[in-house]
């Protein structure tokens, strides 16, 4: 593979600079949400409902009203019926509309003059229910007479992605293999609870809130208060810890209609339990599944059937499914996703969305597969998965004009975009191949991996063995389009990025910072960016899918690109009078390429020269993006390679996680600090699912049971391996800032099959998720004999 | 009640039940993290002379007379971990650093040069959800050798 990227050639990009942020991090300084208090603020309280399914008859709020201290009640009768729709259908419902779809589902709010006397008010609102029958499960919701828990009713159109010919695939089949996951949903679990802050200044609001999504939030407020985009500003803050939980979400819509009820501003602070039981979480998802193999080892067929919750609120048809095209080789295929909605507090997407789940299902029937037929598990990825150039399987947007378009018509495509650009749909850039290859013989697979179901090491009720697990996701979504950033220089060359990305952990701030400075040509100290003001940052989905680098990035880069070139055409003018095409930044300084260091004049003084030019040029130079990606034809997608030692007690049922290698291919590393804590990060997180966490639900209320950290155990330092190492892989997309994709989520699909496969390895079963003790101690049983 | 915080001798006059967390954070303390109040996370760990407690588990009166540090506070230790942590980037979103550090400090003042293995166990009260464990590990050690140059 050729190595397209040098990163001696940068200033920025490729570097380990320290995040933008570690000061205010390290110092305490950093302001979150609930950090901030306005002037004359009231604070508000949630009433919720107790039930699963009910209708609201009466609201009273005589006694709470009565309470000294409390301002304001805000119902159902006084919200507009508008819906609000969150990105990507994460939510879709009125802000409240008098029917609670789950326990915990917002009812009424109102608001004091402090917590306590908010949260006691609360207490004393006597709501009175109709309690309707309850859907808790996607198969009740889907049962005939099942209680409708939308107007909509309970099922999605299902989402189908198929290739080949099926029956074709199934009759060559020398072996056919079944799979079925029921895979438990996981809780975002966040550290840091978030807050909202409402402040109105006549018909216009300001909001202040943790959010990944800017823009989107300030679409959704829009919707809920039935007020145009344009009176509507989101100052979004950092989140903390957030993996898909602080998009936009109801309790912001509330503070909002709150605060313009009692024409105060409002603060509203969730507690931990409402963080974990009434906000979102990743769906429940049963995975059934089929595979074919020829006794040659060729895929002939592969077909999953997933289905999966919505809760009350969530409304999405289908979860990424990208695991699909990493297995792309496969020779036929189907895959079939059904949603239902339910009552249980809203599903939405986390962090690494199906890729995690029905990913999971994909590599257990290919690990099944391996199996039956002797073949290692690496081999058997790098002879199936997907290499670059190769078609995918997973095609979103049939309909939409551009991509029926380029399906029909390659060359008028070919004509509209670079020449370096991949054709569509097939993978732009990676794949598996490499971080497989360096990362079995980093790791010593061939010597300690000694076949399936068999350990490299027993002692006692001691057993050890290796597993290796492969993750792929999108790098943003291609139908979303539209994602801007702006580039303004002041006038002492001083420069502010405006671009709408989330502050939640992943390093956005710092290295959409990286790649605007390389483009500009100016140093790290001049440069400053603003991420959560909607007033100032264009329109952006914000940092989920993926897609902060490759999108946002390709969108700041060509903003700088836009801001340099403006610049230059002025110094071309004023102070070089030559082309600016001869001319370049570096360093803060515009100096012509060919002697840079005869000539040169600061960006400060290029645009003071401005005062004399006549030609209609500001002292602020403005870049904004003068190129769009193809929002529907180019299909990047990042991808991990884990690889995994585990210890089994087969006395005890406990796993232990030994030592860990994960590679990561997300073309040029921007910032290696950065991506390697995303890749860990992610590890931690897929390995808490694979081994601990999971909601659980009250059998006749829904409601979360385990809403807190002393019930809901996640991975602390000494449960990940000291031995933990990490391998970039080297590809370059042509597309992507300088060669960049996405980065975060294939690191958390990676782990859970590796880890089930690296259990199966030590004792010889499946075993189902999470991997408790209790649940290994069963599949023993199940298998009836102690193993080896 | 009279206290020692952050070094100073302060007075303060916090409700009956209040909790030690919400009455350091209404003195502006912002690094005073509080995230699950049940005792579990460790974002809210101060030092208590010395002593690493998650003052959302510690009524503010029983804090009388005692001597109370938080990440505010200037010391030399916290200043080796803070720029080991920026170094290491032993944090994601930030959110659990400071209870990381408080911790860290307690335990380097007990164990100065403490092996891998002692430095993932000694930290296993707090959560990090980012998962930035290894890199914290990396950045205490770190530290640890600085400090242990430094005296």
């Amino acid at each position: 593979m050729t190595i397209s990227f040098d990163p001696t050639e940068h200033d920025h990009v490729g570097k380990p600079l320290p995040v933008r942020d570690a000061r205010e991090k390290v110092s305490g300084r950093l302001r979150y949400a609930n950090d901030l208090a306005l002037a004359g603020m009231v604070h508000g309280a949630l009433v919720r409902s107790p039930h699963a399914h009910a209708k609201v008859l009466r609201v009273d709020a005589t006694e709470a009203l009565a309470l000294p201290g409390v301002v304001g009640v805000l119902t159902h009768e006084d919200t507009p019926r508008t819906v609000w729709d969150g990105c990507w259908f994460n939510y879709r419902g009125p802000a409240l509309d008098g029917h609670a779809r789950f326990a915990g589902d917002e009812v009424a709010a109102v608001a004091a003059t402090t917590p306590e006397i908010a949260r006691a008010a609360a207490a004393l609102i006597r709501v009175e229910y109709e309690v309707l029958p309850a859907v808790l499960t996607a198969e009740a919701a889907g049962a005939t007479g099942a209680e409708p828990v939308r107007d909509e009713g309970n099922l999605r159109e299902p989402y189908v992605a198929e290739w080949g010919d099926l029956a074709a695939g199934e009759a060559e089949a020398d072996h056919i293999l079944h799979a079925v996951i029921d895979h438990p949903s996981q809780q975002m679990a966040t550290i840091g609870r978030n807050a909202c802050l409402a402040d109105w200044e006549g018909d216009r609001v300001t909001v202040w809130t943790g959010s990944q999504t800017p823009s989107e939030l300030k679409t959704g407020l829009a919707m809920a208060l039935d007020i145009p985009q344009s009176k509507v500003r989101v100052q979004a803050l950092p989140t903390g810890s957030s993996f898909g939980q602080w998009w936009s979400n109801n309790f912001m819509m509330i503070t909002a209609l709150l605060a313009r009820k009692i024409g105060r501003p409002v603060k509203i602070e969730l507690s931990n339990a409402e963080c974990f039981a009434t906000v979102k979480r990743r769906h429940k998802e049963l995975s059934t599944g089929r595979i074919g193999v020829t006794e040659d080892g060729r895929i002939t067929f592969l077909e999953i059937d997933h289905v999966m919750d919505n809760g009350g609120y969530g409304f999405k048809n289908d979860v990424g499914f990208f695991c699909v095209d990493n297995w792309g080789r496969a020779e036929s295929g189907r895959c079939t996703v059904r949603a239902a909605s339910t009552n249980l507090v809203t599903a939405g997407c986390m962090r690494g969305v199906g890729d995690v789940t029905l990913g999971n299902c994909v590599e257990r029937l290919c690990d099944m597969a391996a199996e039956r037929l002797g073949l290692d598990p690496v081999e058997f990825r790098l002879s199936h998965q997907l290499r670059t150039g190769e078609p995918l399987r997973h095609i979103m947007g049939h309909d939409v004009p551009e991509v029926a378009q380029a399906r029909s018509d390659s060359k008028a495509f070919r004509a509209k975009v670079p020449a370096d650009w991949p054709e569509p749909f097939v993978l732009s850039s990676g794949s598996t191949a490499e971080i497989l290859r360096e990362g079995a013989a980093a790791f010593g697979w061939d010597q300690r991996f000694v076949g399936w179901g068999k350990p490299n090491h027993c002692d006692g009720e001691i057993r050890r063995a290796v597993g290796v697990g492969t993750g792929i996701h999108c790098c943003g979504v291609e139908l979303e389009g539209g994602t801007a950033a702006t580039v303004r220089v002041n006038p002492d060359g001083s420069v502010k990025l405006h671009a709408s990305v989330g502050r939640h952990g992943s390093g956005a701030e710092t290295t959409q910072v990286q790649v605007a400075a390389e483009a500009l040509g100016v140093t790290w100290d001049m440069i400053e960016m603003e991420t959560g003001d909607t007033d100032s940052c264009p329109w952006s989905h914000g940092s989920i899918a993926s897609n902060t680098m490759y999108r946002t990035g390709f969108a700041t880069v060509s903003a700088a690109k836009d801001a340099k070139r403006q610049i230059l055409e002025v110094a071309a003018r004023n102070l070089f009078n030559c082309d600016p095409d001869d001319l370049d930044i570096r360093q803060n300084l515009v100096h012509r390429r060919t002697r840079p260091d005869n000539e040169r004049y600061t960006i400060a003084e290029v645009l003071n020269a401005v005062r004399s030019d006549a030609l209609g040029q500001f002292s602020t130079v403005i870049g904004r993006p003068t190129e769009a990606m193809p929002p529907s034809t180019t299909f990047a997608r990042h991808f991990a390679a884990h690889f995994v030692e585990v210890e089994a007690d087969v006395g005890t049922g406990e796993i232990r996680l030994l030592d860990y290698l994960a590679c990561q291919d997300s073309g040029t590393v921007v910032n290696p600090h950065v991506l390697m804590n995303q890749v860990i990060g992610g590890a931690i997180c897929g390995a808490g699912f694979a081994l601990h966490e999971e909601l659980h639900f009250h059998p006749e209320t829904g409601a979360v049971m385990n809403d807190g950290f002393l019930d809901y155990k996640v991975l602390r330092s000494a449960d990940f391996p000291a031995r933990t190492q990490v391998i970039f892989g080297n590809s370059h997309d042509s597309v992507g800032p300088y060669g960049a994709r996405g980065a975060g989520e294939a690191p958390i699909a990676a782990p859970v099959p590796a880890i089930c496969q690296a259990v199966f390895n030590a004792i010889g079963c499946w075993v189902d998720l999470p991997m408790t003790p209790e649940r290994v101690i069963a599949a023993l049983d199940r298998l009836g004999h102690t193993p080896h | 009640m009279r206290l020692t915080l952050n070094r100073r001798e302060t007075e303060l006059t916090p409700a009956p039940l209040e909790r030690l967390s919400d009455t350091l954070r209404a003195q502006g303390l912002t690094g005073v993290r509080v995230s699950c109040s049940e005792g579990e996370c460790g974002s809210c760990t101060v030092l208590i002379d010395g002593r690493p407690v998650t003052s959302c588990l510690m009524l503010a009166a029983q804090a009388e007379g005692t001597s109370v540090e938080t990440i505010e506070c200037d010391d030399p230790a916290t200043a080796a971990l803070q720029q080991a942590f920026i170094e290491e980037q032993g944090f994601q979103c930030g959110f659990c650093t400071a209870g990381f550090i408080l911790t860290a400090r307690a335990f380097l003042a007990r164990t100065p040069d403490p092996s891998e293995d002692e430095v993932r166990e000694a930290l296993s009260g707090s959560i990090c959800r980012c998962g930035a464990y290894p890199f914290i590990t990396r950045a205490v050690l770190k530290a640890a050798a600085s400090l242990r140059g430094a005296a």
